[in-house]
């Protein structure tokens, strides 16, 4: 293919189409009546085209994926026509396929990479065995086959022979993602279908595995459908969009149409709803209302009850597509009602003010952090313990201050150690070096050689909100029980009255309606977004002066994260308490900082390397880490993308820290010194805005700038 | 390696600690069976000396020693395989374990195993049949027969096939009139000596089914099994290499310690059927109150269980990969 990515769509003959579907639906038998997991949808996949298909969970997006192989799990019915188009040869009818020709067409000819990479490999087989086994399956000639993955593996970077030897648990999540792309390649086939294929994943991982799909699908001549709940990873890579939403497709069309100028309501919405990084945060606005329910997909238009311009014709006949542009189409009936008016029915903002965060670093600090170390794991301490000596440096020497009605994020991949820096700031971890003061007390004081404070009111100040509303709610009790125990704990004078009176005052609060009916539920019998409501409640009930949240809107769909942050702060500021925030995704953290005028901390492998305003961090990082971060989360309609700031996409052993500075394995700007030396904080803030950076290169007098760059080997 | 070395080291110090455990109790407890035995015996003798000489032969320990020379004595007599005398049976207790040990791993290696043999296949084919009639009426046969304890299930089948049917030799552990040795009629009779002890420990043995079942639907809802259905891989490869393979794996343990406590099973095994194994030695030792006998089959199941764990634990890691780069204990 000589087509070019920019005129790929508009250019290409509009029958060269390598998948169609026609009419195809996915379905499930359940007890309270089918279940219509993919609604009779159609679309064309171009040849040698990267189509991105957005949809939050739930909206059908896997089996979307799963129909185009006719490999939906049982017992799930594939219906409808799936035909496939060799590029030579008669089209193929895959759902009319018999189990042989089937065997033989996934993989050979469409293959696919799902969400699961981290357990897509049999845990007692190394790499090499799967990709031979492949191979042989598919009798393809092995020795051939096995040069093919090894080009595969180095063009993905990978180090061909240690991969082939290890076993997947050797490897991290990042390199068997990589892997299983190489093994998905290996038999050369024309489509790839990739499901969710980093959502597991660090961000800047995620975002170089991105960008070398544009390579191996140029070098290999592929069509790859990449199916995601992330807009903005997928934005500049693929050639077109799609937007699903309560499985069928909201809108269609080229990627910079769909960008710059989306007409479906939801697709609107849903920009809004995307944190990112430059867009003003008064235009960012969740979604009201949850996803429908796949038993029961409301007639007509799915989006009308969440819709602000739906009327009568929405919910009687179905939007068929409109043409709203050269190859985009649109399932709306007021589409271009919808390009006029979504901007500006969401655009009332509210004004607060609040407090820079230079302002408050005069006052005392409400938990101040200094010098933290926490080491996990033992020394072997004799012949008598049998364990190997494996210690690993979580948090290696941090110092931090939160400060009264503070907010701090704090960013990083995973293994940096944030998670254990947080829950050492609110007590729930023991430091193995430095002190943790509340309001100038040492929070461990008296406590023994326990894991728990001793001191009651610290222990009541310190609070946290977990990641998975899911599993800290506990699942026999119902809301009312659950929210009454800290009541019941911390404010005793209450009587049983007040105290439903309270809970109830609260679940209104948060917009959980109505109360009566919801204190009676059992936490499975609320959607994600009311189960992490709850569990904020059950936090701020006990009324602490400081919250750790970890990676609290996480798990929670796209549309909703807004929502649940702007509660977050709005609760903040009502009950005067503090946040500590802690989120692998820098657009979050913008968010939180920005609006409430917090610090953005970011760490690397056990190390703070910077902290700053949330204005001074995105907009002008001084610590090449905290750039390699921005330039690893995707911006809408950003056009050009530089090559990653980072030498080495995979991490240092966490056991084997390198020496000197941590980030010089990786930092594209380290020289010689930063190998031996350590940096420390230096102050590159102004009297508006914080910010301190642990790199020489702040420093202007400095033997870093006479030192010799480390060769690039890579 | 030095993980293998000390686990060995391990192995080492867990039998020694028991063979000192078991010198305290005999020597060190209040109305121990060496004083109780140099007062029952000693008013016998003429000379009442000889009594502490005959309580060292038997008991490998001589009262009259200071107490760390007796144990020094004590442990160097042990590890050479002196277990001492057996009173009732008047033999070295040595002697008698090594008659009795391989009649007792006849039976218990071919109950083992064929419940865990049976059991695996069983427990594959109910996964496979997930939710069908042969699956529901095997977990329920399973699990009644798992809650019935095996010498129950002994002595009705003792009953029935034994004394009612006379189809099967009631007690015994070899043919009478027969020249022992590798020979057929020999080896028949061993066999179907051994046929009704073997019989109630397997028919009891419903557990392995289960346990097989559950992993083998575990690892069918893995990610890993619908990558490679979807890889094309052949449904052969995929029953043995990815279901049959990871849903043994978590068993292996498990068989291991049936192996070393299959000893614990056979004291009373062995009273039922009056099999002349370990468990009926040890049996006629506590009735007898022949101590040197007890403590001698007692620190020979501690070994061997020891040993069972330690084999378990050297070999797990060439199995399952995930161990091995480890180096941790399989359990």
């Amino acid at each position: 293919m000589t087509l070019s990515r920019s005129d790929a769509s508009t250019a290409r003959p509009a029958d060269d189409v390598v998948i169609e579907l026609r009419d195809t639906s996915v379905e499930y038998g359940m007890d309270r009546g089918t279940s219509k997991v993919l609604n009779e949808v159609d679309f064309e996949v171009q040849r040698d085209e990267i189509v991105g298909v957005i949809g939050e969970s739930g909206s059908g997006k896997s089996m979307f994926a799963s129909a185009m192989l006719d490999a939906v799990p049982e017992p799930g019915v594939t219906t409808g026509e799936v035909i496939y188009r060799p590029e030579d040869g008669e089209p193929v009818s895959v759902t009319d396929l018999s189990k042989e020709e089937l065997r033989r067409f996934r993989w050979e000819e469409v293959s696919m990479v799902f969400q699961g990479a981290m357990s897509s490999f049999n845990p007692v087989m190394d790499i090499r065995t799967h990709f031979v086994e492949t191979l042989s399956a598919h009798d393809y000639d092995v020795d051939r086959g096995i040069e093919r993955a090894r080009e595969l593996l180095s063009d993905l970077y990978l180090d061909p022979d240690r991969m082939l030897d290890s076993y997947p648990h050797e490897l991290s999540g990042g390199m068997k993602q990589r892997v299983l792309i190489a093994l998905s390649l290996v038999l050369e086939p024309e489509v790839l279908v990739m499901d969710e294929p980093t959502a597991a994943l660090d961000l800047l991982m995620q975002r170089s595995i991105v960008s070398l799909l544009e390579e191996i699908k140029e070098k290999h001549d592929l069509t790859i459908v990449f199916i995601t709940h992330d807009l903005p990873l997928v934005a500049d890579l693929a050639d077109r969009l799609a937007v699903l939403y309560a499985f069928e497709f909201a809108e269609v069309g080229p990627s910079e149409d769909i960008l710059e100028n989306p007409a479906h309501p939801y697709t609107r919405a849903l920009l809004n709803a995307t944190p990112n990084l430059s867009a003003p945060l008064e235009e960012m606005r969740p979604i009201e209302g949850e996803s429908p329910d796949p038993v029961n997909i409301p007639d007509g238009c799915s989006y009308h009850p969440r819709c602000p311009l739906s009327d009568e014709q929405c919910v009687e006949s179905d939007p068929g597509p409109y043409d709203a542009g050269p190859e985009h189409d649109v399932h709306c009936h007021h589409w271009e009602q919808s390009v006029e008016d979504i901007d500006v029915a969401f655009a009332e903002t509210d004004e607060r003010a609040f407090t820079s965060a230079a302002e408050k670093a005069v006052d005392e600090p409400l938990v101040s952090l200094s010098d933290v170390e926490v080491t996990f794991g033992s020394e072997n301490d004799g012949w008598l313990d049998f364990g190997e000596d494996e210690t690993v440096s979580a948090v290696d020497g941090v110092s931090l201050d939160v400060y009264e009605n503070d907010v701090l994020v704090l960013v990083g991949e995973s293994g940096c150690g944030k998670t254990t820096l947080g829950k050492t700031a609110v007590g729930l971890q023991r430091p193995t070096g430095g002190s943790i003061e509340y309001r100038q007390r040492d929070i461990w004081e008296g406590s023994g050689g326990t894991s728990s404070l001793a001191d009651e009111e610290i222990r009541r100040a310190l609070q946290i909100v977990h990641q998975d509303p899911g599993s800290s709610l506990n699942s026999h009790q119902r809301v009312r029980t659950i929210l009454e125990q800290p009541l019941k704990r911390w404010h005793p004078e209450l009587d049983g009255n007040d105290r439903r009176e309270r809970i109830l005052g609260m679940l209104e609060y948060v917009g959980i309606t109505p109360p009566e009916d919801y204190v009676e539920r059992y936490p499975h019998q609320l959607s994600g977004g009311e189960q992490q409501r709850i569990a904020l409640i059950r936090t701020m009930l006990i009324n602490p002066d400081l919250i750790l949240a970890d990676e609290a809107v996480s798990a929670l769909d796209v549309s909703l994260r807004v929502g649940m942050m702007d509660l977050m702060i709005e609760l903040q500021d009502a009950f005067d308490t503090s946040f500590l925030f802690i989120s692998h995704d820098l657009s979050n953290a913008r968010y939180l900082a920005e609006k409430t005028g917090g610090r953005i901390g970011v760490m690397y492998l056990g190390r703070l390397v910077e902290v700053g305003s949330a204005e001074r961090i995105i907009q002008n990082p001084q610590h090449p880490y905290t750039k390699a971060l921005r330039w690893a989360t995707p911006e809408l309609g950003e056009e050009a993308r530089e090559d990653p700031p980072i030498r080495t996409i995979d991490i240092p052993d966490a056991q084997d820290p390198p020496s000197g500075c941590r980030y010089h394995t990786r930092c594209p700007e380290a020289r010689e010194v930063c190998t031996t030396e350590s940096p420390e904080f230096v102050d590159v803030g102004d009297e508006t805005q914080i910010q301190r950076s642990a790199c020489f290169r702040a420093l202007d007098e400095h033997p870093y700038w006479q030192s010799d760059p480390i060769a690039d080997d890579s | 390696m030095n993980w293998k070395i000390r686990r060995i080291g391990q192995a080492v110090f867990t039998v020694l600690a028991v063979l000192t455990l078991s010198f305290v109790m005999i020597r060190m407890m209040p109305g121990n069976p060496v004083d109780a035995f140099v007062a029952r015996v000693g008013p016998q003798l003429e000379n009442p000396q000889e009594a502490y000489e005959r309580a060292e032969t038997y008991m490998n320990i001589n009262p009259q020693e200071p107490m760390h020379i007796a144990y020094v004595n004590y442990m160097a007599d042990m590890i050479q395989g002196d277990m001492g005398r057996s009173m009732s049976q008047n033999a070295p207790v040595a002697a008698i374990m090594a008659e009795a040990i391989p009649w007792t791993l006849f039976v218990m290696s071919w109950a083992v195993f064929l419940g865990f043999a049976v059991g695996i296949s069983l427990g594959a084919l109910m996964a496979y049949w997930e939710g069908s009639k042969f699956d529901s009426a095997l977990t329920g046969y399973a699990t009644t027969i798992t809650s019935i304890p095996f010498y129950v299930l002994a002595l009705f089948l003792l009953m029935t096939l034994g004394y009612q049917l006379g189809w099967f030799p009631t007690g015994g552990r070899r043919p009478e009139g027969v020249a022992v040795g590798f020979n057929l009629p020999f080896m028949m009779g061993i066999i179907y000596h051994a046929t009704l002890p073997v019989l109630s420990m397997f028919v009891a043995s419903g557990a392995a089914s289960l346990t097989m079942r559950g992993n083998s639907v575990r690892v069918l809802g893995e990610d890993y099994l619908r990558v490679a259905r979807l890889r094309g891989l052949s449904d052969r490869t995929i029953a043995i290499r990815y279901v049959a393979r990871n849903a043994i794996l978590p068993m292996y343990t498990g068989l291991m310690i049936a192996i070393g406590t299959m000893f614990g099973g056979a004291v009373v095994l062995e009273e039922i059927f009056s099999y002349r194994g370990m468990g009926y030695y040890m049996i006629q030792a506590v009735r007898a109150r022949d101590y040197p006998l007890m403590m001698g089959t007692f620190t020979v199941i501690t070994i061997a269980v020891v040993i069972a764990l330690l084999i378990a634990d050297l070999t797990y890691g060439k199995i399952d990969p995930r161990a091995g780069s480890e180096d941790r204990e399989a359990f």
